[in-house]
């Protein structure tokens, strides 16, 4: 299959976050979409809570006295009496569990028709590619690579609470410190691991 | 109805696209990471250029604003393991689900070791971490 050049993929892949953020207003996350059904897993549906802005001032003002004692908070109002003040960002409701499984088996989707229009798709039982199968000749060794470096993958994203998606394309376009930090670590470990890999096997 | 259509929409097309520019090839994420062909990388960077005009554009043009990604101890930590994750299994959590649609089945592997993983770290991080890890999906 004859690849895209470079600025038709940077165009799609930036085609495809614009679209993400119009049409849910949320920013492409692929990482962040598995912590949430695992968490769902963990611990069940999460409570949906809908309050007003000066509801949702009084329960935490009615937390922190609790935590702290009567006289933690003033009684004093708040600074904006605007009602429903236009600035700011807006709480967007979470997606479901089911709403996530479908991003990811759209996913799926996406590589079995791009396959399809290739002529395909055809079934092979680790990863195709001279390099991989080169460097993990044995169907063991290549399943435990790939095992081992998927429990990497995401230990390590959940940790950074980010992936390439989230951090590396939408985080760094919006200049966030904390996913060109993360993007810098995640392309310098992937460079290092790579040379590694060509000069051991 | 429109969220579900954006999330089958966007998932397709992403999918479809990331197939297309070969970041589901094991090969081809390797030759990015060893500089053996640049054209991977270019994507990526030509992507976050086309994002950034697009953030400015769409920020002048509809007055939207942007919760900040947090930044936390974990954050280069994460990034840096994720890195040696991808390089050994050629997979960022989306390229997963494309290599399974592609029929590269080793990849349901590397699907079960990112839910595996995902999970460790919450159980590790609520054991001995104290920093707030709120993911990326609410940004």
């Amino acid at each position: 299959m004859q690849h895209w050049p470079w600025f038709v993929g940077g165009a799609a892949l930036a085609g495809v976050c614009v679209f993400h953020w119009l049409t849910l207003r949320r920013m492409l996350a692929v990482s962040g979409r598995f912590t949430a059904m695992i968490n769902r897993a963990r611990f069940g549906p999460e409570k949906q809570v809908e309050m007003t802005a000066e509801e949702l001032r009084a329960a935490m003002l009615a937390a922190t006295r609790e935590a702290f004692g009567p006289d933690a908070a003033p009684d004093a109002p708040p600074t904006s009496t605007k009602p429903e003040a236009k600035a700011g960002p807006t709480l967007t409701k979470q997606q479901s569990a089911g709403m996530h499984l479908l991003f990811l088996v759209a996913l799926l989707c996406g590589g079995l028709v791009s396959a399809f229009l290739a002529g395909g798709p055809s079934f092979s039982g680790g990863l195709r590619g001279e390099l991989f199968n080169g460097f993990f000749g044995g169907k063991a060794s290549s399943a435990a690579v790939l095992l081992f470096g998927g429990v990497l993958v995401g230990f390590g994203t959940r940790m950074a609470a980010g992936c390439t998606s989230g951090h590396g394309l939408c985080g760094v376009s919006r200049f966030q410190v904390g996913s060109l930090l993360a993007t810098m670590a995640f392309f310098g470990t992937g460079v290092l691991t790579s040379l590694l890999l060509r000069w051991l096997l | 109805m429109r969220e579900r259509v954006g999330v089958a929409v966007t998932g397709v097309v992403f999918g479809f696209s990331l197939s297309r520019i070969g970041f589901s090839s094991w090969d081809e994420v390797h030759r990015m990471f060893t500089f053996a062909d640049l054209r991977l990388l270019f994507t990526f960077m030509s992507a976050v250029v086309f994002l950034t005009l697009a953030w400015i554009a769409i920020a002048r043009l509809t007055g939207a604003t942007w919760a900040p990604r947090n930044l936390h101890p974990g954050t280069l930590a994460g990034g840096a393991l994720f890195g040696i994750g991808w390089a050994l299994s050629g997979a960022c959590p989306s390229i997963a689900m494309v290599q399974l649609g592609e029929g590269q089945l080793g990849a349901g592997l590397t699907l079960i070791g990112i839910v595996a993983g995902n999970w460790l770290y919450s159980v590790v991080h609520e054991r001995w971490f104290r920093w707030s890890a709120a993911s990326c999906v609410d940004a």
